[in-house]
């Protein structure tokens, strides 16, 4: 979308200063029914269907990366069954 | 027009005068046995010499002639049309004769300049000359000239200084102004830098008030985040479609900045060069104009029109964001358009022996001007990135990607010398114990206060260094630089160790030019930056009626001669709206209804698409005001059905036929283009560089005029040898017609190859307006064929036109 031509090859200076919101995913695996939506609409694409059973038969969610989390709770508002939920992680260095 | 045309019947009167021009002419031509010699031919009234005829009392007679003699065409044989052709053609309506009725017979450039020492044989040569034009001018018609409406609307492409500039003029002047940005904000470059050179102005403070001007100009629709798609139309009545891209932010946005404390995503800015970060809602610098902020949809994470995160809008207190906004095309109506679109910086990576992107203490001089800007993601400290730290020993080095024919451009920048030195005042102002050396190659201080801001330099202790380091080394403990290379106005080898290199890297050409270029149907130069019409005498304009150029687009230049230049072209454009109208010179083409065959093959080589052939209406057409006048429709047709007004087809015959009436044998008929090769053997006459005096020189506006028909008629006629001449391919003054040129020698070449000529008779030789000496050497040449060509091969080329080409 920019044109601005020179290459982004360096970590930007001010990379330890810039704060954006981190979210913890938590997942309630027993009441999961399987439906896939929160892996399908999250934005960062960090959650996959596991390898594990739950009660009702299906394969609950998993975390891929954690780290990635912007807290954006989208999980939660598609999640037909109150199954998963984010929690804003707070922040160490007093920010 | 209201001067009296001679009617079709009427007698065809011409006046000669031929001109001694002092001794320029006289001197190695006898022009009294010319006159003579003319007044002998067809048609010709009445024949004079003169001694100046450009002299207001060489006019006045020309005046009084063609009212007391009834003349009803006007010969002078002088100097180049191309001088003085204006001239005779403004004298020739004084006296109420269009002034399509005038020719002119060069006699100086082509031939008293360069025949000084065979007053003969120069003279033979210049009766053949005004024989010619004497041919031609008795076949002259009167023309009327198009006259084409302008809008008084301007488009200014690109919101760096130069199309700030442009576009505040222009609306200044009353006229309204379209100024489009692909970017999120105008600025352009001037605003990353830090300070300007030689006054160490604040960039952006000089700036600032000029782009907030932009932006509240009743005068001025700024359309930012857009770019130019599509151009139709020719000078005075262009129809542009810009894409408009979306913003996903209204204009209640009050860049209070509260969405960005929330945005979950972040990416370097690249207003930054990279050394900041930004969210996806953003605005590039805090000065920004338009102050809306935009999203960046290529990180945020709604995608696909599904809001996954609302942050930004939940934090919006005057609801500004919307996520449905679409792209859109918005169609202007303009007369004049300035091409602003500015440079690219030279990537220096590809230097591997700097190590740009391997040693994170090696930086370019963009990314220095955000250190050291207050604004910048350093708070104005100049420091190292690996430990951010403030050097103590810093180096520049010049020329990276400037005038170097390998890995880099050829050009010299124009701006880095300037640049660096500035940038090393600044370090010294903040921290005067700082060590700078500064290697280079030539330090260029050439404009005004330049060489006193060199000299400050030197005096504040400034360590300047010829010869560029060969290799960088890193130390991998204190990523400190080894700069390893030679000095070479001491012959000796250094080795300097630096905490911190900056490479100052050159400009290049947009790396997308090319859809400017063809948007418009520009010209570029070696160097890859667009070509002004004339270097000297019509820097702004293109060759592209009512398309002007300013700012790095045309060339790299500092902020001083981008304003200048803009300033140049807003008043250029500004000539064309407040006249209101152009006139379209008349040697456009003309359509034969009943020969035309509407087989396309005019519009298939137009390259201004100004001639269309329509099979449904079956017709052709043509639309006088795109149309340059090159005449490469008229020598593709096959059917003779275009005729070009001023250089048809039976003038140009006319030419060949008295050029090659006496000892054809012996002669080189050559066809050359008005812009370039012309121009090139005006230069060898101004010169004066001597060569055989066989050759007889036809003009057309292009090589792409030259219709194979024309080759063969001259051998037919019994030339002995045919040059076709043009611009260098690249540098066509009608964009690409010369390629045409090139094809149809080629075809001609085959042809001759089949009948068993010598290939070798016919040249195509593409000669500059600055190389005279190709000219004149290439004629030499030619001489040698012509020394050895037989009466049997001369009678066997006759054959030509009895065969079609191709």
């Amino acid at each position: 979308m920019i044109a601005m031509p020179m290459r982004m090859w360096r970590k930007p200076l001010d990379t330890a200063k810039v704060k954006v919101p981190e979210g913890e995913v938590h997942i309630i695996k027993s009441r999961c029914k399987g439906c896939g939506f929160c892996i399908e609409f999250c934005p960062k694409e960090m959650l996959e269907s596991s390898e594990e059973f739950n009660e009702r038969g299906v394969h609950p969610p998993k975390v891929k990366d954690k780290s990635v989390c912007a807290h954006c709770s989208f999980c939660e508002a598609v999640c037909p069954d109150f199954a998963i939920y984010s929690v804003k992680k707070e922040c160490k260095d007093g920010c | 027009m209201s001067s009296p045309q001679p009617k079709p019947e009427e007698e065809i009167r011409i006046g000669v005068y031929v001109c001694h021009c002092g001794l320029n002419i006289a001197g190695s031509v006898n022009c009294e046995e010319i006159a003579k010699y003319a007044a002998t031919l067809p048609h010709v009234a009445l024949a004079k010499d003169y001694r100046y005829t450009c002299s207001d009392q060489g006019q006045e007679l020309i005046k009084k002639d063609i009212k007391e003699h009834k003349l009803n065409r006007v010969v002078v044989a002088s100097c180049s049309p191309r001088l003085h052709e204006p001239t005779f053609r403004r004298t020739c309506e004084e006296a109420g004769l269009n002034k399509y009725l005038f020719e002119m017979a060069n006699i100086r450039e082509h031939c008293s300049w360069v025949h000084l020492y065979e007053k003969e044989k120069a003279t033979e040569k210049a009766k053949d000359l005004v024989k010619m034009a004497v041919a031609k001018a008795a076949l002259l018609e009167p023309q009327e000239e198009a006259v084409v409406p302008i809008i008084r609307k301007a488009l200014v492409i690109g919101g760096g200084v130069a199309g700030i500039q442009a576009a505040l003029d222009l609306a200044d002047t009353g006229y309204k102004v379209y100024l489009v940005e692909r970017e999120p904000s105008i600025g352009g470059r001037m605003a990353q830098i830090d300070k300007t050179f030689p006054t160490m102005d604040c960039s952006i403070c000089i700036l600032a008030p000029k782009m907030s001007d932009v932006g509240r100009h009743p005068n001025i629709e700024l359309l930012t985040n857009s770019e130019v798609k599509e151009v139709k139309g020719y000078i005075g009545n262009f129809k542009v479609k810009v894409l408009k891209k979306p913003r996903y932010v209204t204009k209640d946005c009050s860049a209070c900045n509260d969405c960005v404390k929330e945005c979950p995503v972040t990416t370097p800015n690249e207003f930054d060069v990279g050394l900041a970060t930004r969210h996806a809602i953003y605005t590039p610098f805090a000065q920004a104009v338009p102050s809306t902020y935009i999203i960046d949809r290529n990180i945020c994470l709604n995608k696909d029109n599904i809001i996954t995160c609302d942050k930004c809008i939940r934090a919006c207190e005057r609801k500004a964001i919307d996520f449905d906004m679409k792209p859109e095309t918005v169609e202007l109506e303009v007369g004049t358009i300035i091409v602003a679109t500015g440079a690219d910086v030279y990537d220096p990576a590809s230097l591997v022996e700097y190590g740009y992107t391997k040693y994170s203490n090696v930086i370019t001089s963009l990314e220095f001007e955000r250190l050291i800007n207050a604004g910048g993601p350093s708070g104005g400290h100049l420091i190292r990135p690996s430990d951010m730290q403030i050097p103590k020993v810093v180096a520049f080095i010049q020329c990276v990607g400037s005038r170097s024919e390998k890995g880099g451009r050829p050009y010299c920048s124009n701006v880095c010398c300037m640049n660096t030195i500035k940038d090393s005042l600044l370090i010294k102002e903040h921290w005067p114990e700082t060590q700078i050396y500064v290697f280079y190659m030539d330090i260029r201080a050439f404009g005004k206060g330049f060489e006193d801001l060199y000299k400050r330099a030197k005096k504040e202790g400034v360590i300047f260094i010829r010869g560029l380091p060969a290799d960088i080394v890193e130390d991998r403990k204190t990523h400190n630089l080894w700069l390893i290379g030679e000095n070479t106005l001491q012959k000796e080898l250094y080795k300097v160790n630096v905490g911190m290199v900056i490479l100052s890297v050159g400009i290049e050409p947009q790396k997308d030019s090319e859809v400017i270029q063809r948007l418009f149907t520009l010209s570029k130069t070696s160097d890859g930056f667009f070509m002004e019409a004339h270097p000297k005498l019509r820097p702004v304009d293109t060759p592209t009626g009512g398309v002007f150029l300013a700012g790095c687009a045309e060339g790299p230049k500092d902020i001083k001669d981008s304003v200048t230049q803009a300033s140049a072209a807003a008043a250029r454009a500004g000539i064309l709206m407040s006249q209101g109208k152009v006139t379209v010179e008349a040697i456009t083409p003309l359509v034969i209804a009943e020969k035309c065959q509407v087989c396309g093959l005019c519009t298939r080589v137009c390259p201004y698409n100004a001639i269309i052939s329509s099979k449904e209406l079956k017709k052709t057409e043509v639309i006088e005001a795109a149309c340059a006048g090159c005449g490469t429709c008229g020598a593709e047709c096959p059917y003779e059905a275009l005729t070009m007004r001023h250089f048809t087809d039976e003038q140009i015959h006319a030419q060949i036929d008295a050029a090659t009436e006496m000892n054809a044998n012996k002669k080189i008929v050559a066809f050359c283009c008005n812009w370039c090769s012309y121009a090139g053997a005006d230069f060898a006459g101004v010169s004066r560089m001597q060569y055989p005096p066989n050759v007889r020189v036809i003009r057309t506006m292009c090589s792409g005029r030259v219709a194979p028909k024309f080759v063969e008629r001259a051998f037919a006629r019994g030339a002995a040898a045919v040059l076709v001449s043009g611009c260098h391919i690249g540098d066509c003054h009608y964009i690409n017609t010369n390629i045409q040129t090139q094809k149809r020698v080629e075809r001609l070449w085959k042809k001759m190859e089949r009948l068993g000529l010598n290939k070798d008779r016919l040249q195509l030789a593409w000669i500059s307006a600055a190389e005279g000496e190709k000219f004149a050497s290439k004629i030499r040449e030619m001489q040698n064929v012509v020394g050895k060509v037989t009466k049997e091969e001369i009678e066997k080329s006759k054959a030509m036109t009895k065969e079609k080409a191709g």
